[in-house]
């Protein structure tokens, strides 16, 4: 086992992450290759919620590891690979979204209206929201709503919500990632949550 | 029967830090005191976990089969040597560059500042360096007087040989 210099006053050591990394760094392929699996199913995740294509998702998850092992001469553990891994994440997709200039409207699904027959989108979901429940609505049905209401969020609510849900990070570590103060990580969520609230409420009364 | 208020901003913020278990015990305290007295606090609470858990309703995407040996088959492509900046040694050597900048960048004004200093300003010590074959026989100019007499005496004649 390739071993890397220690950084005795570097408190990340313990992350086994930053370990592989710093093997990388040392030159060691397999380590690269053991991160890119540890990672790959989390990155395309993130990404694909933001961009809704498999094919787009996994481009973006493999930019991030090329900068990753772009950058391996000069890495260094100040702070936790996920924190660093996940701050390139949110960098490319700010970059890709700008670079893409104003996005499209999301459109409901036109085609599912059942035995009623065609009606106004708004008609058949105010409907729902009064008499149906959302576990008897289609679930690709709930699935539009929710996801359009992340879109209504901006990017920054966005990346902030989809790292604390599925990525489980705290808001201090959010904050680290994003390059904010957790103060600022507090406020940030809450607005998410409020305007998904706002949303989506009337899918679950 | 209390009055129902609306939650501030900050109640619902410190709402939603709450419920992610992200609030100190201070705040954590006045949050539960306000659940237990405020039915709209606890509809707002209901609200905010339920659509929270619509997010896993999501479908999921994973990294296709191939994903892993394509993404290594790139970092196979030979790269460029990589730039400065990413060297281990750049963050240092760029500190030490900036010191030595600063270190001359003072020494030129220091040095530049000196020169003018000794250009500009008179050396009271020269002027009397000047003067100092007058000072030495001073004792004789003072025998004499006048120096209209001895311009005089110069021009009559007298002491040509």
């Amino acid at each position: 086992m390739v071993t890397g210099e220690i950084q005795s006053s570097s408190p990340y050591l313990r992350d086994p992450d930053v370990q592989l990394m710093l093997r990388v760094r040392n030159g060691d392929d397999d380590a690269f290759t053991q991160l890119v699996t540890n990672y790959q199913d989390r990155l395309v995740s993130i990404f694909g919620h933001l961009v809704h294509d498999q094919t787009a998702a996994e481009d973006l998850a493999q930019e991030v590891f090329l900068r990753i092992y772009r950058a391996r001469h000069g890495y260094e553990a100040t702070a936790k690979f996920s924190t660093w891994l996940f701050r390139i994440a949110n960098n490319l997709a700010s970059n890709t979204r700008r670079s893409k200039g104003r996005r499209k409207e999301v459109q409901f699904a036109q085609g599912d209206s059942g035995a009623m027959g065609a009606r106004p989108q708004e008609q058949i979901l105010a409907e729902k929201s009064g008499l149906m429940p959302s576990r008897q609505m289609a679930r690709t049905e709930l699935q539009a709503l929710v996801r359009e209401a992340l879109e209504t969020l901006n990017e920054r609510q966005r990346m902030a919500l989809l790292l604390h849900k599925f990525e489980g990070m705290s808001y201090a570590d959010i904050g680290e990632t994003m390059e904010m103060t957790t103060p600022a990580v507090k406020s940030l969520l809450s607005r998410a949550r409020e305007n998904l609230r706002v949303k989506l409420e009337q899918y679950v009364r | 029967m209390a009055k129902i208020s609306r939650l501030s901003p900050e109640q619902r913020s410190d709402l939603v830090a709450y419920l992610d278990g992200e609030l100190e015990e201070t705040a954590t305290r006045q949050i539960e005191q306000t659940l237990a007295g405020s039915p709209v606090a606890r509809h707002e609470v209901e609200m905010l976990t339920r659509t929270w858990e619509l997010l896993d309703e999501l479908p999921t995407m994973k990294a296709s089969a191939e994903f892993t040996q394509k993404t290594l088959s790139i970092m196979e492509v030979p790269e460029t040597a990589p730039p400065l900046s990413a060297r281990p040694w750049f963050p240092q050597a760029r500190r030490g560059a900036i010191v030595t900048a600063w270190v001359i960048g003072l020494a030129i004004v220091a040095w530049v500042g000196f020169a003018a200093t000794n250009q500009w300003v008179p050396d009271p010590r020269q002027q009397l360096l000047e003067d100092l074959p007058v000072v030495e026989k001073l004792d004789q100019y003072s025998e004499i007087g006048s120096s209209v007499y001895l311009r005089k005496l110069s021009n009559s004649g007298l002491f040509n040989e």
